[in-house]
């Protein structure tokens, strides 16, 4: 670098060389000569230092001071280059400037021109996610109207990963367990490596074409970030979101994020959970169901339950009027009207039965038997059809009887007087 | 199965109604009997789709093919099969 600096002073050799001829050049013409030997002599360099006085002004650009321990150099970015960083610089970040170096003659100040910043320590592959996610996230890709439910009960649930990691039998494993009856097509695929995301671009358009399937698990087990790149290549999300079926993404532990997780209708934290998810809406469903039915059925109870209530008490007040009942009542009440009438009855019988002994008794002492015990005799016509009281009554000659009190005669009258 | 009954989403959705009318129950009976008949049917048909897939695992093959999927790569699914049978 000294040699670069040198070297057009030696060519000229304005100042040491020939001082004697006193060649006087304007500040402006020596700033441009230094800008000349700056802008042209360095190129593009990429710098590496610490960020401070960072500062972003109203126009857009972003002037700070890039440093290390023993020195420091301005830095310029304009508006135009700001807009393609990945992440927002701020004092303290350690970061790789990509630039040349620009003369600023109105102040006298060299600096460096920023076309790019990159975060140091983190790799390239950080920087592609960064930028990759903003692009997508820019074109809606992400947004969460765009996803698609899940089936609720998926008829054939497609799965692309490798046929030998641990992701598949994760999967399958969750799937027996939770889904006995689950119908798993694998699409073998290379998830990592190079041509991983080509294979998993063309395993995730093959599935798309499968009659049935109507959910499909992405993903493998945990690695490095390297061996999940695939997941975050470009053709792979747009394979997702192109997709006729909903996808879950299931890449690595729950700490991973992909772009594939961000286009996916849905993300699962690992595969096992992929399968989870993917049955969970089975699961769910059944308890509806069940919880319908169970409805179903106390509500037919209850609606039962209450017309036989109804019916009773409607029973009770039926009864209160049955006629029946009324008839009973009357029947009995007649019963107990006849005994009343047969005990009137059978009171008046025994009142004129006494009445009648009274009588009797009366009557047998006016009887003419009696008088007859006495002595007296009645005196009948001979037919014993009239009782003769007066001699008038018959003429000598006429038969009559006289009754005594033991036995008859029967007489022949033989003077009257 | 049942042709009045369309797919699991409307069944379900019309199992929904039903219950929630008979709930309500200011029906006359011969409707809800009418109604709960639906209903069980409706819930059969939705038990009877949840089991309804078949248990297999099949491998997709590059030409697009459908293959049953080698025995060796159902192992812990099989392991638990003959541990529920």
């Amino acid at each position: 670098m000294s040699d670069l600096f040198s070297q057009p002073f030696e060519d000229d050799e304005p100042v040491d060389a020939r001082p004697r001829e006193r060649r006087v050049v304007t500040v402006s013409q020596l700033t441009g000569s230094i800008r000349a030997v700056l802008e042209s002599g360095f190129g593009d360099l990429w710098v590496e230092g610490e960020i401070s006085n960072c500062k972003r002004w109203n126009t857009g650009h972003l002037y700070f001071t890039l440093k290390d321990g023993g020195s420091q150099i301005r830095a310029v970015m304009y508006r135009s280059a700001v807009r393609y960083l990945t992440f927002t610089p701020e004092d303290g970040q350690h970061v790789i400037a990509r630039g040349r170096l620009a003369v600023y003659e109105p102040k006298g100040e060299y600096q460096l021109l920023c076309d790019h910043l990159q975060p140091h320590g983190l790799g390239a592959l950080q920087l592609a996610f960064e930028q990759l996610k903003k692009k997508l996230q820019a074109e809606g890709l992400f947004a969460q109207e765009r996803k698609r439910p899940l089936p609720v009960l998926p008829r054939k649930i497609g799965v692309v990963t490798s046929l030998d990691g641990a992701a598949l039998r994760d999967i399958i494993k969750v799937l027996r367990r939770r889904h006995p009856n689950a119908h798993i097509v694998i699409r073998p695929t290379r998830v990592q490596g190079d041509g991983a995301a080509v294979d998993i671009v063309r395993s995730l358009r093959a599935m798309g074409k499968v009659a049935g399937v109507d959910v499909i698990i992405v993903g493998r087990g945990g690695g490095s970030v390297e061996d999940l790149q695939s997941f975050n290549d470009e053709a792979v999300a747009r394979a997702i979101v192109a997709s006729p079926i909903p996808v879950v993404s299931a890449v690595g532990h729950e700490v991973d994020f992909t772009i594939a997780d961000f286009v996916a209708d849905l993300r699962a934290p690992t595969p096992s959970a992929a399968a989870e998810l993917v049955v969970a809406a089975k699961d769910e469903f059944c308890r509806r169901i069940d919880s319908l039915k169970q409805r179903l059925d106390a509500g037919m109870r209850a609606g039962i339950q209450r017309r036989m209530n109804a019916v009773h008490t409607l029973r009770l007040a039926l009864e209160a009027r049955d006629v029946r009942r009324r008839l009973a009542a009357i029947r009995g009440r007649l019963t107990a009207g006849d005994g009343r009438l047969y005990a009137a009855a059978r009171r008046n019988r025994d009142r004129a039965d006494a009445r009648f002994r009274v009588l009797v008794g009366r009557l047998e002492n006016l009887s003419p038997l009696g008088v007859l015990a006495r002595g007296y005799a009645v005196c009948w016509n001979a037919d014993r059809t009239a009782i003769i009281s007066r001699a008038s009554a018959v003429t000598p000659g006429d038969r009559v009887r006289v009754t005594l009190n033991e036995g008859e005669l029967h007489c022949d009258v033989r003077t009257t007087e | 199965m049942d042709p009045t009954i369309k797919d699991f989403e409307s069944a379900t959705a019309e199992l929904d109604a039903i219950v929630r009318k008979l709930e309500a129950g200011d029906l006359p009976l011969e409707k809800s009997m009418e109604l709960y008949e639906r209903g069980l049917q409706l819930s059969r048909f939705c038990h009877a789709k949840i089991e309804e897939a078949e248990r297999r695992i099949e491998l997709l093959n590059e030409r697009g093919e459908l293959r049953a999927a080698p025995a060796a790569l159902g192992l812990a699914g099989d392991d638990e099969r003959s541990k529920t049978r």
